[in-house]
């Protein structure tokens, strides 16, 4: 059953002496109960006008929003049984820490030890247990957050709206607290979607994520769907840390199939049994396109490409090897350390099978096969 | 070619004493990494090399020359500041060449050679307010850059820049900043970028440097619990342990599971120790065995190209475990076995928080 | 939410308007005043309508004034020449020791400093009869009564409080990381102050300045004390139209228009300045 319903939404603001903004163009939506869902884009994309309107702080301009199969969009916010943590915090300044996360619920007439029970078993969850009796003014930024997300999370509401929740926490706190709160919302199949400029965060958290650019919904896929089978390119750059090497490509029919040629330096054998009839009708159509790979996907030190390193950077825990190729910049990642200095000629592996192909227009002609 | 040497200095605000004796030195041509936690003194430090204000103790030597009393413009410094400073009323090239005294053809040529290689050539003549912050980023850089000072001091510079950009500079910086043979010292909060781009890294904590390597020996040989925390996302997984030796052997008893921590070569470390395991060296599997410690999953959280998974062990301590994409990772609620080898696990002492002896970690290396 | 209802915006503009008239009107009707005969003034009820005359205007600048009691000598047009002067010169020198000094009370932190600073601002809030018995009685004792100078000095009590709280906020919005990196690139402090701080604080010094020149322009009980004839600004000489045959509404209103114009030709034109400077995005954001 779909939880909440997003319909034909559009934004304008209009103010006067100026252009109307378009914020948010035909938005369709679905999101399911007990899903988690991340708006995910970079900053004036529209994620927080479509939060906003959910919440009720804004109105639509033109679409329905329907919650639990209730028509919410004409509600004031108070009505429409949602929770929000918001990216300033919001906290009440008069409140400590504890009266804070309890408001709503003393609000809500819950019996006072259900109240002090539920308060601290989220405290517990997001580690405020020792500050429950301090004024929001006293304590850290990141805990601040903290707060402002047990605040919304505390609650008892049809829908859970958390906008930007991790920016601020300290970074030693952050993999846990995604964890436990990715844990304690499948738990209690709670509803929740949340606005981020973070992938990382994006994918973290959420079961399905919605990337927005310019007010229009790109793709609503899962983690793996966005990273396998981006729906142009656009998705394809923009998902992905390092993000996806692109490359201008010539196309050449050879026997039983398509040539890729990177200038004179890289080519690429597509095998046409493996295309599907669209593809390969696009391919014989288009005398360039871009072909993206994934960072991850190049292997460092076997193959046929020869780069000269860059830089060569050993994270701990991965290596980032940057390599000039005929002036086109290739990135490498993998998780051992790679012996090379700038400068040095190191050969890297770029295989047909990973490689995506957009045409001129952005749209996505093949994915990787193996992503 | 000049040498930035830090000796003993101490700068105290009221009760806060964001440098506490700190001494370092800073080769020319090379990089070095200011890293600490918000609050731990980096930017104080970088502000007494400036002579934005003096230290109330020790000295500040650029070219063996002290320059604790002297004026800023007297220093020799290029700066790049976390929120850009940019004159606001002067174009990108006034503000690039505000700091040349030379003849108009040579501050042309000298605009045009930096501008190029930051690749800021087509928004010379715009004001700050026209330019996006990456613009204003490198519009600074070529600003602390230009005049080829014997310091150069950034302060967190890619702070306000977008992801993609910051990644950009971060493979850009290095090159970018070894050009020249200037002693550089690079402050920033973030781990990844002091690995990428620094030669060493000194660690800051409340004013003190806990720990000055190489990125690669600060990942693997942290000196302390704290600072095997600062560095790794996810954060190194931490317990409470009492190793025992015997038969040659260094164990623990880790969630009530007896765990190798390596050779126990003379005693073994006395009393309570922390032991810390990275997340990305723990193995996870459905099938038990010996040495391995029973857990549940309670979440999968994606991360870059792993799976971090969120585990509850048997006593109830949560650990963090990155898998590589193509492992088999199980699902929420799963019950599996996590395993470490010896040369995986620190050993830090529980009260003073160092790391214990050499780590197995390095015999193995 | 950012749709009103058709009544809420009726009422906003009935509001505006009624608000508007209440405090325009006096302007208006002074103007109109202007163009008047005295008897026409107080003719009742007043007309809206009349035959205007620039009678008033011809007696303030020839400063002959024909009343029912006979000619009357009067200085109009000296008023306004000291008034200008006063008020320029107090600025002037308002700015040449406030500015540095609200560089000061901003950028640094000294023993008492915010003490000093707010004991300056006080001046403000005594009464200046308050400060004026002692200050005419050594006045007397220096030789500085009825001197331009005299005048200009305590003038300072009006417009250096004033210029040092205005300037001191647009210095203390400039961030000091903007100044550090024009020493950095071998400027002196001084070079920073007067190429990086002046010109960006530029608005405010403006705007400092003008609020000051207005409340100097408008000051009359100093001068009444503290000046003679020949030394007083406009808003003391106005009082000469109080004469032994009656109060020459006409020649006041007259003078009201004429000594408020300057500053509001000054407002007016700096307006448009200070907005134009106030958008700066030297810093992030």
């Amino acid at each position: 059953m779909d939880m909440l319903e997003l319909r034909g939404i559009d934004k304008v603001y209009r103010s006067r002496g100026k252009a109307p903004v378009h914020a948010v163009r035909a938005l369709d939506m679905a999101v399911e109960k007990g899903e988690i869902v991340a708006l995910l884009g970079s900053s004036g994309c529209g994620k927080t006008s479509t939060l906003r309107m959910i919440a009720g702080f804004e109105d639509v301009s033109a679409g329905s929003i329907a919650l639990g199969g209730r028509r919410i969009h004409e509600l004031p916010p108070a009505r429409r049984k949602v929770a929000m943590a918001f990216e300033g915090y919001s906290l009440y300044p008069p409140l400590t820490v504890r009266e804070n996360i309890a408001f709503a619920l003393k609000s809500a007439q819950l019996p006072r030890a259900e109240v002090t029970r539920r308060v601290d078993e989220i405290a517990r969850l997001v580690e405020i247990e020792d500050i429950l009796d301090s004024y929001p003014r006293a304590i850290s930024g990141g805990q601040q957050q903290r707060v402002s997300l047990a605040r919304a999370l505390v609650r008892d509401a049809d829908l859970y709206l958390l906008d930007e929740p991790m920016g601020q926490l300290e970074p030693q706190l952050r993999a846990v607290l995604r964890g436990r709160i990715k844990s304690l919302l499948a738990e209690r199949g709670m509803t929740a979607i949340f606005v981020t400029h973070d992938q990382t965060e994006a994918s973290a958290l959420a079961d399905r994520i919605a990337v927005m650019e310019g007010g229009v919904l790109q793709q609503f896929a899962s983690e793996k769907e966005l990273k396998g089978r981006p729906a142009n390119l656009f998705v394809a750059s923009f998902i992905g840390e390092p993000p996806m090497n692109l490359l201008d490509a010539g196309v050449t029919q050879s026997d039983g199939g398509f040539r890729l040629s990177v200038g004179t330096d890289m080519a690429f054998d597509i095998n046409g049994a493996g295309l599907d009839s669209e593809a390969a009708k696009a391919l014989a159509g288009a005398p360039q396109v871009r072909i993206g790979i994934r960072p991850q996907k190049i292997v460092v030190g076997t193959g046929d490409v020869r780069v000269k390193v860059v830089s060569n950077q050993w994270l701990g825990d991965q290596s980032h090897v940057a390599g000039d190729c005929g002036g086109r910049m290739l990135i490498a990642v993998t998780s051992g350390r790679v012996a090379a200095r700038p400068g040095d000629i190191v050969p890297f592996a770029l295989e047909p099978r990973h490689l995506h192909i957009f045409g001129s227009d952005g749209t996505c002609i093949r994915h990787a096969e193996v992503s | 070619m000049a040498r930035l040497e830090i000796n003993a200095v101490s700068k105290a605000f009221g009760a806060a004493r964001p440098a506490d004796g700190l001494s370092l030195a800073v080769e020319p041509g090379e990089i070095v990494a200011v890293f600490g936690p918000s609050g731990s003194g980096k930017t104080v430090l970088l502000r007494m090399i400036a002579g934005m204000f003096e230290p109330d103790d020790g000295d500040i030597l650029i070219g063996r020359r002290s320059v604790v009393g002297a004026p800023p413009e007297r220093r020799g410094i290029g700066m790049a500041f976390q929120n850009f400073a940019l004159f606001p009323h002067m174009t990108a090239r006034d503000n690039i060449a505000s700091g040349l005294r030379a003849s108009g053809n040579e501050v042309a040529s000298r605009v045009a050679a930096i501008s190029k290689l930051l690749k800021i050539e087509h928004v010379l003549g715009h004001a700050p307010r026209e330019l996006s912050n990456g613009q204003k980023q490198r519009t600074a850089l070529a600003r602390a850059l230009i005049g080829n000072p014997d310091v150069l001091l950034l302060d967190d510079p890619l702070r306000n820049v977008d992801a993609k950009l910051r990644y950009e500079m971060r493979l850009e910086l290095p090159n970018l900043l070894r050009r020249g043979t200037a002693a550089v010292l690079y402050v920033t909060q973030d781990y990844r970028e002091a690995m990428a781009i620094a030669d060493r890294i000194a660690v800051l904590i409340d004013g003190r440097l806990a720990q000055v390597a190489t990125p690669a020996d600060i990942y693997a040989q942290p000196a302390s619990v704290a600072i095997a925390r600062l560095f790794g996302d996810p954060t190194i997984n931490l317990a409470e342990v009492s190793p025992v030796a015997e038969h040659g052997v260094l164990s623990a008893d880790v969630a009530g599971a007896r765990m190798r921590l390596g050779a126990a070569d003379g005693a073994a470390p006395a009393g309570a120790c922390w032991l810390g395991v990275r997340p990305e060296d723990l193995a996870v599997s459905s099938a038990s065995s010996d040495g391995a410690i029973a857990a549940r999953i309670l979440a999968i959280t994606p991360m870059h190209e792993k799976a971090v998974l969120l585990l509850r062990l048997a006593d109830g301590t949560e650990w963090l475990a990155a898998l590589p994409p193509d492992a088999p990772q199980g699902a929420a609620d799963d019950s599996v076995f996590v395993r470490f080898t010896p040369d995986a696990a620190m050993l830090f002492d529980r009260a003073t928080g160092l790391r214990i002896g050499a780590s197995p970690r390095l015999k193995a290396a | 939410m950012e749709h009103s209802s058709l009544a809420g915006r009726i009422f906003r503009g009935v509001a505006l308007t009624l608000i508007l008239i209440f405090f325009m009107f006096p302007i208006v009707w002074i103007f109109l005043m202007s163009f008047q005969t005295n008897e026409q003034i107080l003719r009742i009820p007043p007309r809206i309508l009349f035959e205007p005359t620039f009678a008033n205007y011809e007696a303030l600048i020839s400063g002959q004034l024909r009343t029912a009691a006979g000619n009357l000598q009067i200085s109009f047009m000296r008023n306004l020449f000291n008034s200008v002067v006063l008020s320029s010169a107090a600025v002037l020198l308002a700015l040449l020791l406030g500015v540095p000094a609200a560089y000061a009370f901003a950028r640094f932190k000294f023993r008492l400093g915010e003490s000093i600073a707010f004991t300056l601002l006080s001046f403000r809030f005594a009464p200046p009869l308050l400060v004026l018995l002692p200050l005419s009685l050594y006045y007397q004792e220096l030789g500085l009564n009825d001197t331009y100078f005299g005048i200009v000095w305590v003038y300072q009590l009006i417009a250096l409080p004033l210029i040092l709280w205005i300037v001191r906020g647009y210095f203390e919005d400039i961030s000091p990381d903007i100044e550090h990196a024009y020493r950095l690139a071998g400027h002196s402090w001084r070079e920073a102050f007067t190429r990086i701080a002046v010109p960006l604080a530029g608005p405010g010094i403006a705007a400092a300045g003008l609020l000051s020149f207005i409340f100097c322009w408008n000051n009359f009980v100093f001068a009444l004390i503290l000046a003679s004839a020949d030394k007083q600004p406009v808003t003391v000489g106005a009082l000469a139209f109080v004469t032994a045959s009656g109060i020459q509404y006409g020649q006041i209103a007259a003078a009201i228009v004429l000594s408020v114009t300057p500053t509001l030709l000054l407002a007016l034109y700096a307006q448009r300045y200070l907005v134009e400077g106030l958008s700066l995005g030297a810093v992030k954001g």
